[in-house]
Formats: C-alpha cells, structure tokens, sequence
C-alpha cells in the first residue's frame, strides 16, 4: 500500500514538473474551465438572487386576497363591500384597538427612467392604508418623513430609488398631471418592497378613478395555520370568489418562473460550454501523456504499475481543472456578487435585486470543474496506465 | 580547379564560396572561398569527417540555405542572386532532394508522396498520374501505390522518396546519405537505381555518404575535409 | 490529389484531436446561433414594426387604459391614415397558467391595420364584422389548442368580469388567420370591442392604447405632436410613440438580454480560441519536419501559410456548420414550449450567415500564428541539418 502511494506521488510529481513545457496549453485548458464556472455561476446567483429578493418578501403570517384567477397584483380588482367581508373573516388578527389588521391595497404602474440604460421602465405605486407598513417587516424610513394621509405625498424604496431616475428626496414627480413630492425613502429589510413607490391609499384612488375597489388585502393572521380557516370562509362564501394565500406562497409563485428561466438557461449553457472545454483538457492531457512516454516507460522498466501512471495523469488533469474552477468562482464572486440589476417581474413592473453568491453555488461550480477534470483525465490517464514500455523506451 | 569540369556547361559552378555559421557568440567558418566544377551527366560521391561541411554543401546546392558570399551556379541559375521564392520555384522545377530518413508524409500513399512535386507544375490530373506511374515504376514499385510509408520497409521507402526526387524531371539529384539508413543489400538496390538514373537517364547526381562501398556506384569521389577538397580519383 | 487533399489528409492526421476540436467548435457556435435567434426573436416585435406605425398610451404607463373617446379624436388628426383600439383581455383558458394573448379590438380597422402582418380569409373576415360574439384565432394557436373554426371556448380573465359576476366569456371562433412575414406571431386571439364592453362589469368604455399608421413617416412628428398636444392638462394625458420604440422599451424591461448574449458567446468563444490556437500552435510544431520537406521540394512560404490556415478554416467550418444544424434542430424543438415566450423564434438566415463568416475569421485566427511560423520556418533547422 505505501509502495503505491509512494509510486503515486513519484509519478505526480514528474507530471507536475513538466507541466511548464504544456503551458499554453495547459493555461487554455485552465482558463476554458475557469470561463465555465464563471458562466454557470453568473446566471445561478443571479436567480438566486432575484428569487431570494421576492421569496423572502413574503411572510407566512400575512395573507393576500386578490380577486379568484387574478394571479398577481395588478390584475386583482377587490370592492369595497368584499374588503368589508374580509375584515370580519375569521382568523385575522386585531389590534390593541379592536380593529382588524388589515390593508386594503391599488397596485399601480408608472414610469420612471433607469439609470443604467437611460430607458423607461414600468415602476410599480402602491396605495396603502395607515395599516399597510405594519405588515411588512423591517419597514423604515430612512431618510425624510412618512408620507401624509391626505395628500399628494410619496415615499420612496431604497432599491428603486437607486436604480431609477427622479425619485430623490425633495424631488417633485408627475403622475396623471398631479404634482407627488417624494417626502421619505424607506428601506424594507431588502425585500421586494424596496422597489416600490407608496402613497396614501384614498388619495390614489381617487386621482386614478379608483373609488371604492383596492386590488388586494393584506391581512395579518393570528397564526400561520390561520390561512385555511380565511380560505374556507371566502370559497364559502358566493359574494366573495376570492383567491386566499399566505404571502409567502404568493412571492414564492411570482418568483419560480422567472429564477426557473434563468437557472434553465444557465445550466444547458454551463454543459455545454464544459463539454467544449472537456475536449480542450482531453488533447491537454493527451499530449501531456505523450510528451511523457518516456518517462512513464523508464518507471515501469524499472517496475512502477501501471495504476500510479493512472493515477497520476488523473491528478493532473484535477488539478488543472480545480484552479480554473477556483479562478471562475473567484472571478464570479469578484465581478457579480452583490451586483445589483433589475428585470421585470410578474406584474410587468422592475423588481430590483442583487446576484447573490452562496458557498453552495460555489460548490456546484466547482463540481462542474471536477467532473471536466475527471473526464478529461480518465482516457488519457488509461492510454499511461496501458502504453508499452518498449514502444515508450524507444521512441 | 580540382575537377575536370566541362568548360562550356557545367551543371554546378562554385567560385570563391563563403559560408559561415554563428553559434551564440562564437562563428564558426564552414567554407572559406571554395571551388568546385560538376559537370553536366557526373555522378560525384562527397565523403568525408562529420562537421566538414558535406550536408551544408547539399543545402547550398540545392538553394535551402544561403552563401555569404562568392558565386553559386546551378543548372544554370546564380542562386546567390534569386529571392525564396524564386528559389522555391527554381527547387521544384531543377533539383530532387533524397534524404537518409526518407522524409515522406505519413498520411499519404506512396503515390501520393510521389506526386507532392506535381503540385507545383500546370499538369493535368491524367498527366500527373501518368508520370506518377512511370516515376514508381523506374524504382520498381509499380506494385505499392496505394501503400502507406509504416505498410513499406525502408528499402521501398528510400525507393518512393527517389520516386518523388525524380517525377518531375529534375536535372540534377541530391542524395544525403541515402543508404545511411538500410542494410547492405538493400542498400545495393538503392545505389543501382541511381546509377541507372546517372547511366541511362541522364541525371546528374552529387551524394554526400560515409560509406566508402556506396561511393563505389559514384563516378569518382571527393573528399571534403575542413571545408576543402581532397581530390580521390574512382573509376565507376 | 491536390492541395485541399493534403490539407484534409493533415487535419485528420490524428482523428481523437480533430474530433475533440471540432466538437468544442460545434458547441461554440451552437451557442452563438441559439443565442442569437434568442436575443432577435425577442426583439422581433422591433423588427416587424415598420417606421410609420405609432402606438399611443397613457402617460403614466401603459397600463394604464385611456378613454375610447380618443379614438374617434385621433383618427380624425390629419396624417393618420389608419386606427384601431386595443383592450387587453389577460386571458386564460380553463387554468389560469394557460395564458392566452387575447385583445378587444375594433374588428374591421383591426384588420385593415394589421393586413401588413396577417392573411385574413374573405370569410373570415366578413365572419369576425359580423358575429358579435366570435373571435379571430391564429394559426398557432389553433394548432396549440387543437382549435377549429366553429368551436364554442370559454375564455376566462384575470382581470374583468361580466355584470353577472362570471370571469369568463364564452366565444365561437369564427375564423384563422396565419402569418404574412416570419416575425408576425399568430398565437393571439382577437375579440370584437363592442360585445367585451357591453358585458363587462366595470371599466367601461375604457381601452388600453391605440395602434395607427401615418400617411407618411414625414407626418409622423407632426402627428406625435398633436396627439399628445390635443390631451395635454387632461385626466388622460398621452404618450404617443413608435411602435418600434415602444417594443424596444419593453423588450429593455427584461433587462439587458443582448449584454447576457454578448457575455456569454464571447466567453464561449474566448475558451474554444485557447483551445483550437493552441493545438494548431501543437500541431504545426510537430510538423516541422514535413513542413521542411515540402519547402525542400519547391513549396513556397506563401503556399505553405494557405495550407496551414487552409487546414484551420476547414476544421471551423467543419465544426462549425454542425453546430448550425445542432442549433436548429434545438430551436425547432424548444420553439413551441416557449411561445408564450419569443414568440418569433426560429434560426434566421442571416444569423447563419453571420455565423458562417465566423467561422471563416476563427479558423484563420486560429491559424494564423502557426501559419506564419510554418511560413517563415527555416529549411535547413526543420530538418536539422546544420
């Protein structure tokens, strides 16, 4: 057993001491796998990133009501005397006041600029209640003031307001040639919240002609399990046809379809671009064999196996294949994580976020690099492990 | 003049030749003003010590590498005075080159080996594969065409690289060590054709050896030693 | 024999590393054509615009709607040739992830404007002006939902109700349409404006934009200016812009898909560059020898540097045009599963050949260095005779 060992690192060894000989070739092969995991782990962190921003927006203790089949927010019309029947459901949780926590809500689109291209983008403006903050986590206003129910007053998400043009503090916006001042930015823990624009909810309604109807209800339950009982109240009752769900089940549906398109664009991708690059470490390697045949047969003339000349080719090959996946996930990280970017999410309005590089997707890149490693080693490692002596010997 | 050249049409005339070599920082004079005459249908051995300059005197000859002064007149040309290119173009056309390794293409038959030259003329495909046939058949290989350089022994090799040394008609052959490679009597075989060539076809033939029994098929043989001629009268 | 010969004779020289090449070339452009077909398909609302169509929306977005009042005020502006209206139906068929594109729209200008992108059929079309209750189905939806002319369909939306309190609408198909031109998607519906007005439960007399064409590119400034002048200070103020440029923005919204294309085919084809240039660098070197002889035998250094980028151009092409055919193959497979999606999907001609040109600049990238080192070799060291 130590005598294979012992063969081994010999073998290695040699292996490694002419790599320099291979360089260019070697780097190529170095780089290409590099190059892989850097696409792969691009597009998995960017869906994760944009799933984590919207999933974990959504809370389990929060339900949302949106008209039945509506699907996302701005499709959901909600009338006034439904809100009403809500409010009463049970399993709603009520304040030291009695009132039922709940937050009739217009979901709404405008434009706005974005900064990195100069182009429009669809923005969304929700109209709450004084309730309405309260059942989102982390709510703060940062900077300015919250905005006064009454009036033509805006406040701000951090993540929107960095992104898009025309909503500093103090700035003053036209919607439907009404004049909004922005009065405060608030953040919202990172969640999809903090690209979004919110103004007192009577106010909205009647400069949109919106009287009377919300789009959703907001309602905080007494506990997460609650959400049957309110669900079971609404399919009970014919005024209501109402779709009930926990908000965290509503974000996590609006962002499956999305981070499953990218994470499916991004791993044929990734395959295929390793297969590419398979073929690169494969002549690496079989070239590293041959320039190694002399080599090799003086070991086994004088008595080395063939499984250390084996064993020895694969290492190389893993090694190789190991540094460019540590240069990809190094240069992924480097260049993309926390790099912020917006697209439209699916309530055709921009939700923000930033890509998100975790250990685990740096694990599956380099997996990736092991697997062009292991498969560019194994062929030409058999053709050391089998190649005559003699042949070898002599040229 | 150290050879009884003819006067009027030498095939090789080599006045007051130069050539010298730089190794690092040292230079090394292979050729200091070297005189030759070769005259036209001469079958002449060049023999002599490793280092005396009898492969540089092939690359010179057949305008693979360059004098650095003096004046070297082949078949006619001053190829002292011709560009790469033109030299490439006077190669194809007036010299066939006969190694000791054979230097075919491993990926070719043998007649494909053997028409790499034509390549280089206007010939038609029908013209080439005429000459082709004609050229394998002169070595006696009529039989291998479709066979591949590993599918040969070094004899039918050596054979096929004289093949492609002669198929497009060159007047003057050069052979370096051509049987350095082959056993004796396969060696035989190789030297009678070029005698036959030299004979009956009228080629003229300078072959660098160090086998004193292959410069028994020359004509007469000279002795190069530190880059000068000592004349050894033969009588072929 | 002759040259291509040769060069095809070196190539396969050793077969294992002329394969492995040619597949890593087949994947890069692969990649490139499937990518780029992606990033045109989605952008092909662009290209089917033609210069003289406007569309024009609410300011503040376009979803919000606008009144249908406008649209008698707007056809009526000199240099507008021809109108229709547009309501967005947000249809879905039976469940509500079976999204169906449907619009409300005014059937017989509808037509008119769109006669450019579709055929319509005489019967078809005097079908959708006369029946109240029918919609106009393309082609490709037909086919996706086994549809025929004739078929009574519940279509439900996520968005309207009838007054009685119902979210879905059922429709005769009264007639097809298919494409005129290869970017014109036909996986749409169309709905008479009139009926989907009159039954709906609120938002009446409300549509979402309206589409028009100009009597002359020259008058569209002119008309821009006079839509968006004529709604000014008003509840409903406009925002008239070029079909193209509207698409574009949206097209944008999803963010910058042709940067994510660029990034990725230049990674694909920076890794295959190494590779390939790398082992024709080998692979020449090698060949030294051989390169020697058949400079010996009269081969110029011109001729020699055309048959070394000659053997690279041929294995880009080699791998290459396969790569073609494997990305159209991948196209035509995934083109129905994600109509919703690009709908104008397919491998366009001049992406082929775009991609064909490619090659022929990567083989003689590839090429190139060995190319010139084979050039320049020295006969009497590649021999090793000195």
């Amino acid at each position: 057993m130590r005598s294979i060992i012992l063969q081994i690192l010999a073998v290695t060894a040699i292996n490694l001491k002419s790599l320099p000989q291979r360089l260019w070739l070697s780097l190529a092969t170095v780089i290409a796998v590099g190059l892989v995991v850097t696409v792969l782990l691009a597009f998995l962190s960017m869906a994760n990133g944009f799933r984590r921003t919207i999933a974990d927006s959504g809370a389990e203790d929060i339900a949302v009501v949106l008209r039945s089949g509506a699907v996302s927010e701005i499709n959901s019309v909600v009338l006034r005397d439904q809100v009403r029947l809500i409010e009463d459901g049970p399993g709603i949780a009520r304040g030291p006041d009695g009132k039922p926590q709940t937050s009739g809500e217009l979901y709404l689109t405008v434009n706005g600029i974005k900064r990195s291209t100069g182009t429009k983008a669809s923005l969304p403006l929700r109209g709450l209640g004084p309730l309405g903050p309260g059942l989102r986590r982390g709510v703060v206003i940062t900077a300015g003031r919250m905005f006064n129910p009454g009036t033509n007053e805006i406040i701000v998400g951090r993540a929107l307001g960095k992104e898009f043009e025309g909503f500093e503090l103090g700035q003053t916006v036209t919607f439907n040639s009404t004049r909004w001042s922005v009065v405060g930015i608030f953040a919202a823990d990172g969640s999809v919240f903090e690209s979004e624009i919110w103004a007192d909810l009577p106010v909205l309604q009647s400069l949109f002609k919106r009287a009377g109807s919300v789009q959703t209800v907001r309602a905080r339950l007494t506990s997460p399990a609650a959400i049957e009982t309110l669900r079971a109240y609404s399919d009970n009752d014919p005024r209501l046809k109402l779709d009930v769900m926990s908000e965290a089940a509503y974000f996590a549906q609006q962002a499956s379809n999305t981070s499953d398109l990218i994470q499916k664009l991004g791993w044929p991708l990734a395959i295929a671009m390793a297969l590419g690059s398979l073929a690169g470490a494969l002549n690496t390697m079989y070239s590293s064999v041959a320039a190694r045949a002399t080599e090799i047969a003086t070991l086994r003339a004088i008595g080395f196996g063939g499984f250390s000349a084996f064993v020895g080719t694969l290492v190389e090959s893993l090694i190789l294949a190991a540094i460019g996946g540590v240069i990809g996930a190094a240069a992924t990280y480097l260049v993309f994580d926390g790099f912020t970017a917006s697209t439209m999410g699916a309530s055709f309005s921009q939700v923000v976020f930033n890509f998100q590089l975790t250990p685990r997707l740096i694990g599956q890149g380099l997996l990736l690099a092991l697997a062009v490693g292991l498969f560019g080693g194994l062929f030409p490692a058999l053709r050391a492990a089998r190649m005559p002596i003699v042949a070898g010997l002599y040229g | 003049m150290l050879s009884p050249a003819d006067p009027i049409d030498p095939m090789i005339d080599i006045v007051d030749l130069c050539k010298r070599f730089t190794k690092g920082k040292e230079t090394i004079t292979i050729f200091d003003a070297l005189n030759l005459a070769i005259p036209r249908g001469d079958f002449v051995a060049v023999m002599g010590p490793s280092g005396s300059g009898k492969t540089t005197l092939l690359n010179l000859l057949g305008g693979i590498d360059r004098s650095d002064s003096g004046a070297i007149e082949v078949a006619g040309e001053r190829l002292d005075r011709l560009s790469e290119s033109e030299l490439s173009r006077w190669r194809a056309s007036h010299i066939g080159f006969i190694f000791q390794f054979y230097n075919l293409m491993p990926m070719l038959t043998a007649a494909q080996n053997v028409e790499l030259p034509l390549l280089l003329t206007r010939l038609g495909r029908k013209e080439r594969r005429e000459r082709v046939e004609t050229a394998l058949g002169v070595v006696g290989l009529a039989d291998r065409v479709k066979h591949y350089p590993k599918e040969m022994s070094g004899g039918q090799q050596q054979r096929v690289a004289i093949a492609r040394a002669i198929v497009s008609d060159p007047a003057l052959l050069l052979c370096d060590e051509p049987t350095g490679d082959l056993d004796r009597s396969t060696a035989d075989e190789v030297l009678s054709i070029l005698q036959v060539l030299n004979r009956d076809l009228g080629k003229t033939i300078v072959m660098v050896t160090h086998d004193p029994a292959a410069a028994q098929y020359a004509k007469r043989s000279l002795h190069l030693d530190k880059g000068h001629f000592i004349e050894k009268e033969l009588v072929a | 024999m002759n040259d291509l010969v040769l060069i095809r004779k070196n190539l396969f020289r050793r077969k294992l590393r002329a394969i492995l090449m040619m597949v890593s070339i087949l994947i890069a452009f692969a990649i490139f054509a499937v990518l780029a077909s992606f990033e045109r398909a989605f952008n092909a609302g662009q290209d089917r615009a033609t210069p003289d169509r406007l569309v024009v929306l609410n300011k503040i977005n376009f979803t919000q709607p606008l009144p249908i009042s406008y649209y008698n005020r707007v056809a009526a502006i000199d240099g507008v040739a021809q109108i229709t209206h547009f309501s967005w139906f947000g249809g879905y068929y039976q469940e509500p992830r079976n999204f169906i594109a449907a619009f409300a729209v005014d059937p017989e200008n509808w037509m008119k404007l769109r006669d450019t992108d579709f055929v319509f059929s005489p019967e078809a079309r005097a079908a959708f002006i006369r029946e109240r209750t029918g919609v106009l189905v393309g082609a490709r939806m037909m086919e996706k939902w086994g549809w025929k002319v004739g078929d009574h369909i519940p279509i439900s939306s996520s968005i309207w109700s009838q007054k009685s309190g119902s979210h879905a609408w059922d429709f005769i198909i009264v007639g097809s349409f298919t494409a005129r031109i290869p970017q014109a998607d036909t996986n749409v519906m169309l709905m008479g404006y009139d009926y989907f007005n009159e039954t709906r439960s609120f938002g009446k007399d409300l549509i979402s934009w309206l589409a028009l064409r100009t009597t002359s590119v020259a008058a569209n400034e002119r008309v821009i200016e006079a839509i968006d002048g004529m709604f000014a200070n008003s509840p409903y103020e406009t925002t008239t812009d070029s079909e193209k440029a509207f698409s574009k923005a949206f097209a944008a919204q999803l963010g910058n898909i042709a940067l994510i294309v660029e990034l990725v085919v230049g990674a694909a084809f920076v890794t295959i560059l190494m590779i390939v240039g790398n082992t024709m660098v080998m692979t020449v070197r090698e060949r030294t020898r051989e390169i020697g002889v058949l400079k010996t035998l009269g081969f110029s250094g011109g001729r020699i540097l055309r048959m070394v980028l000659g053997e690279s151009i041929l294995l880009a092409l080699l791998g290459g045009l396969p790569g073609l055919g494997v990305a159209l193959l991948l196209i035509t497979k995934v083109r129905d599963s994600l109509m919703n999606f690009v709908p104008a999907l397919s491998l366009y001609p001049d992406i082929a050949a775009a991609a064909v040109g490619l090659m022929v600049v990567f083989g003689i990238i590839t090429g190139l260095v060995p190319a010139l080192n084979a050039m320049r070799l020295n006969i009497v060291t590649a021999l090793g005779r000195s």
